[in-house]
């Protein structure tokens, strides 16, 4: 047990400190904001919660926030199962051939965000490799005009940047099993599944919250990415919530932005919420991880 | 080879292949001349859009300016990050839960939200267009997860290594830097591979901070795009801007994923 000390608090202090200068406070000034109407910075006027009705009374509002729970869902039910599936092989190629493997796949994660979109739409130029290969293949993506193509190149995109955390993390925790678990489940005759189930899964599970938990979040509130490719289209096809918010900043409308910045706070919030209490009940049921 | 083996051996080379596929294009055009100029006509092959950016004094300064925040956000990190990180990992003390999940919350935070009052408070504190503006505001997302890795480095070391160095009359100050800091050095390393990475793709801080002078890489990338964008020039820089991140990668490769538990 670790001894019970308040004086821990001053060890917390640096870090509360900067935390409170550059996230607590302009958090509580957009809150401030998103009470008031902002002609300039002299000219501010009190409203209420007027800008929350009103977000709260346009349709298009609850299209995006119902795109953006699409979306998330779609990132993180491709990219975690793909990413766990990836590091459960890796284990079998061989520790040079899987380190070799991780580095390639951990290179996406230092591209620049606003580089991410430019790579592929490179690639997928006429001209470029891409661009050339769908034609050959007389295929054709037409990111620009058909919805469809714009989302599957959205998630593709996406799952290029962030599967290899997901790999990273999850091969992590399979490395850390210690063989005899392994041995036992061979003399249960466990079947590939079972040895899945409660054996591997468990183990991954600390490691996997976290990137769950990262991958929900930065899904929800994408934005470099989308307004690169096609900015929201075609016909509001792909805004988001985070691109509604854009719309608003780049309007300079102050007050709605915060209001709308609150509220997209809140939501995440939210989720992080649900997502912390999910698991600490299923902590208490299974004993929790390692 | 074993059929298992075989169908291994595609799978890598399917997976290496989407991951890669982007970033050979991008390779293969920062070699591509793709705006003819004087005396280089358009599909040359050659280093002409790295000599491009070495000539360019812009370009050159943007490169500066980002390794010096992203080093400052690293610093900024650990130095503010460490004590947090042993004070969570050695005792409970109260509102300890409440304190991780007010690091979560922030963490979680879409850049977005905060950007406006932002660069208002930097303005006033005259932050703005100062590496130190954004070395601190990236400390929004960057020392939670800091403080996460640091955390579960020290947990792992039995608190018996603390007592003794007491028992040896060494003070907390000395015991800090001559016995903890040396035991967790791999943490430090993922920490701060991870605050360095992390800050070195971050946009939208990095731009509303930077209104006239002090443009971070990306930055520069982002104008390099017009009506005429010199595709050539855009990948050569991007490939440039890869180095950093991939250097790390491969210095870290094996303390990558030790440590990322979460505790709220």
């Amino acid at each position: 047990m670790k001894p019970h000390s308040n004086a821990a608090w001053a060890l917390m202090l640096p870090a509360a400190a900067v935390m409170v200068f550059v996230a607590v406070l302009p958090l509580l000034a957009v809150l401030n904001y998103s009470f008031h109407d902002i002609f300039s910075l002299d000219k501010v006027f009190w409203v209420g919660t007027d800008w929350y009705e009103m977000i709260v009374a346009t349709p298009r509002f609850w299209a995006s926030l119902g795109r953006s729970t699409l979306f998330s869902t779609l990132a993180i039910s491709v990219q975690i199962p793909l990413g766990i599936a990836i590091a459960l092989m890796l284990r079998k190629v061989g520790p040079r051939g899987a380190s070799l493997m991780l580095m390639c796949l951990a290179i996406p994660l230092v591209v620049p965000t606003n580089m991410i979109a430019g790579l592929w739409l490179a690639l997928l130029r006429p001209e470029g490799l891409g661009g050339q290969a769908l034609s050959a293949l007389h295929l054709t993506l037409d990111y620009k005009f058909t919805a469809l193509h714009t989302w599957a190149l959205i998630l593709i995109v996406d799952t290029w940047h962030w599967l290899g955390l997901v790999v990273v993390l999850a091969y992590a925790g399979l490395s850390s099993i210690q063989p005899a678990y392994y041995q036992a489940a061979a003399v249960d005759s466990a079947t590939r599944w079972a040895v899945f189930r409660w054996i591997e899964l468990p183990q991954i599970s600390g490691a996997l919250w976290i990137v769950l938990l990262l991958r929900l979040v930065d899904s929800f509130m994408i934005y470099t990415e989308v307004m690169a490719i096609n900015a929201g289209g075609p016909n509001d096809a792909t805004t988001f919530l985070s691109l509604e918010l854009g719309e608003d900043i780049k309007a300079y409308s102050y007050g709605t932005s915060a209001a709308r910045a609150m509220v997209d706070f809140i939501f995440v919030l939210t989720l992080v919420w649900v997502f912390v209490k999910l698991r600490q009940s299923g902590e208490q049921t299974q004993g929790g991880p390692p | 080879m074993t059929r298992g083996g075989m169908w291994r051996l595609l799978a890598c080379i399917g997976i290496a292949g989407f991951v890669l596929l982007p970033l050979v294009q991008a390779i293969v055009l920062s070699f591509t001349t793709t705006l003819a100029t004087e005396g280089v006509p358009q599909g040359t092959i050659g280093l002409h859009n790295y000599a491009n950016i070495l000539r360019s004094p812009e370009l050159r300064a943007s490169i500066g300016n980002s390794i010096i925040y992203v080093l400052l956000n690293v610093a900024f990190c650990l130095i503010a990050g460490l004590p947090a990180a042993y004070g969570l990992a050695r005792f409970t003390f109260l509102g300890d839960r409440h304190f991780l999940m007010f690091l979560l919350a922030f963490r979680v935070t879409p850049p977005v939200v905060l950007s406006l009052p932002i660069f208002i408070l930097f303005a006033r504190s005259g932050l703005v267009n100062s590496p130190i503006g954004i070395a601190l505001v990236h400390c929004v997302f960057n020392l939670p997860i800091a403080i996460w890795i640091l955390e579960s480095f020290i947990a792992a070391i039995p608190r018996s290594f603390d007592e003794m160095a007491f028992v040896d009359g060494h003070s907390r100050l000395s015991f800090f830097f001559r016995f903890l800091i040396p035991a967790i050095a791999p943490g430090i390393a993922v920490a701060a591979f991870f605050c360095f990475i992390f800050s070195w793709v971050e946009v939208v801080f990095a731009r509303i901070l930077t209104v006239t002078a002090g443009k971070p890489i990306t930055q520069a990338i982002t104008s390099l795009f017009t009506f005429r964008t010199d595709w050539g020039l855009v990948m050569a820089m991007t490939v440039f801007s890869l180095i950093p991140g991939v250097l790390m990668i491969f210095l870290v490769r094996n303390q990558i994923a030790r440590g990322f538990v979460i505790r709220t």
